[in-house]
């Protein structure tokens, strides 16, 4: 009597919920989800190209504008990896520094996500206040770099110049009350019937699955891994540091905002140890005039907030800027866990997939 | 069982929720029109103007020295680190003046992504952002800075914001 068939309909690229310019292709079954394909390059600029034209000095403003939510952890992964292909020592101080701009860059970061991840499912309160806290790490890195967002904010062999007057009073600050916010944004979530309804058993995926799809960061620490490069590979002053890999089982959207929320406890840690710790000297070391490479090959890969983040160089004999340069972009290879997660589940949880993903589209497509 | 149902019945949770926002909202409705320190986070930007960081990084300008003379000696640095080339020298002379003096010294705004690159190559501290950060324009000549030129000169505050709402009276 009635004629079913499979409908084909496109979620984005300028929807507001996929966060960017990201384009999912849908093949419906009624409300289910047969076929699931994500569609990228809206956004691509060819970065690693790009750097290969530039010195290695300059080529870090480009990390900026990968991962834009997430810029100082782009630098950190730049200027480590160069550091790693010239064979530079970066004094401690530099390294602590470098490490509490990180975590601070990585409590943004998961701010961000946390915002809009609740601003897509319904609750629009805790988005309000997240970007609260978000507003003063930003004005923070302005101090230190003097932009919001590209911040340029590492040097290789250190950092431009050491912290200004009053930085560490003004994240001590912010210190002392995070704890309280997130405890704000625990009571308006976490226990909350419609954000449990939208989020627990939503999009699952589980760490065999993960691990195979190379997913990386607190989607595959929701799953029950516990890799995390802060541990496995320490960088930066990351083996000084005291803290623990935030983990859970269960694999859903649930747990991987519990994750991200146990992540920012765990910064708040390292950024108190960072601050405590902090020892005295220079914050920059001597480099030649000209960098320039050997025939030699590295990559290096540090945890960003959206998983690990490596950068692959390639030298060339006399080279002032990289042979090859490649990104290993945790949100381009995260994305890829999409199809898993939403086939046979209904439409509604694209978004609550593409969310608790966390994928930034500059990062995906470069 | 029991337990679960009551909790059901009884939204425990959203009353949590509501009374974080109430706290919140009874806080901003105690300091309305009292006189009060405000806890706002909000900056009423064109309004109020913004206070910025003393690293902040707007607009490169160029400096002169107590005798109004550049400072700049064309060595070329700020050219070369340069990741968008937006900067173009031109080495000249002029008369009574030991050091190179720049006969051009072009600044293409449009490219500029303001990393301070240059100002940090420079040894001369002839060149610095300064803290201008309203530069919408409708214009692209307005831009384009020169040595030369009634507003879009490299020594001072331009005034390609001709549109913001901050410089109107």
């Amino acid at each position: 009597m009635f004629k079913t068939e499979e409908m084909e309909i496109n979620l984005g690229p300028q929807h507001p919920s996929t966060h960017g310019v990201l384009r999912v292709k849908l093949h419906l079954d009624g409300e289910t989800i047969v076929r699931c394909t994500p569609m990228i390059g809206y956004l691509h600029r060819g970065v690693e190209k790009i750097c290969e034209n530039k010195t290695f000095f300059q080529g870090q403003v480009w990390t900026d504008r990968t991962d834009y939510v997430a810029s100082v952890s782009n630098n950190l992964g730049w200027a480590e990896g160069v550091e790693k292909l010239f064979g530079i020592t970066v004094p401690r101080r530099a390294h602590y520094i470098r490490t509490m701009l990180t975590e601070l860059n990585r409590i943004t970061s998961h701010l961000l996500w946390l915002g809009t991840h609740a601003l897509d499912i319904g609750a629009m309160t805790v988005f309000l206040y997240a970007f609260r806290e978000r507003e003063e790490i930003l004005s923070m890195f302005e101090a230190f770099c003097g932009a919001r967002l590209t911040t340029t904010a590492f040097r290789i062999g250190g950092l431009r110049e050491d912290i200004p007057p009053g930085f560490e009073k003004q994240v001590r600050a912010f210190q002392a009350r995070f704890l309280d916010c997130l405890d704000e944004y625990e009571i308006l979530l976490t226990e909350n019937r419609i954000w449990k309804k939208r989020t627990v058993g939503v999009a699952l995926l589980n760490a065999e699955d993960a691990i195979a799809l190379g997913v990386t960061g607190p989607v595959l620490r929701a799953a029950g891994s516990t890799y995390d490069i802060r541990k496995a590979f320490p960088y930066a002053a990351y083996a000084e540091m005291d803290f623990q890999v935030a983990t859970k089982n269960e694999g859903d959207t649930y747990a991987r905002y519990l994750v991200r929320l146990e992540e920012m406890r765990q910064a708040h840690r390292i950024i108190n140890q960072c601050l405590d710790g902090l020892p005295e000297g220079p914050v920059m070391a001597k480099l030649p005039k000209v960098l320039k490479s050997e025939v030699n090959e590295i990559y290096h890969a540090i945890e960003a907030p959206k998983g690990e983040l490596g950068y692959y160089f390639i030298g060339e004999k006399g080279g002032v800027n990289p042979y090859r340069m490649h990104i290993r972009a945790p949100s381009f290879i995260n994305l890829q866990a999409l199809s898993k997660m939403v086939e046979g589940r209904l439409l509604a949880d694209v978004i609550a997939a593409i969310g608790t993903l966390d994928v930034v589209l500059g990062e995906v497509d470069r | 069982m029991a337990s679960s149902l009551l909790r059901t019945l009884i939204p425990f949770d959203i009353y949590g929720g509501m009374k974080l926002t109430g706290k919140y909202f009874g806080k901003v409705l105690r300091q309305a029109n009292r006189g009060v320190k405000r806890t706002h986070v909000v900056v009423e930007y064109p309004e109020v103007p913004t206070t910025l960081m003393p690293r902040f990084r707007g607009r490169l300008q160029m400096i002169k020295d107590e005798q109004g003379e550049i400072k700049c000696v064309c060595c070329m640095a700020c050219e070369k680190i340069c990741p968008t080339q937006v900067i173009t020298i031109e080495k000249g002379k002029k008369e009574g003046r030991k050091t190179p003096y720049p006969t051009r010294y072009d600044f293409e705004m449009e490219r500029c992504i303001f990393c301070e690159f240059c100002v940090e190559s420079c040894g001369f501290d002839s060149i610095i952002l300064n803290h201008q950060f309203e530069l919408a324009s409708y214009n692209r000549e307005d831009f384009s800075h020169a040595l030369e030129g009634e507003f879009q000169n490299m020594f001072g505050i331009t005034p390609v914001s001709h549109y913001s709402v901050a410089s109107e009276d």
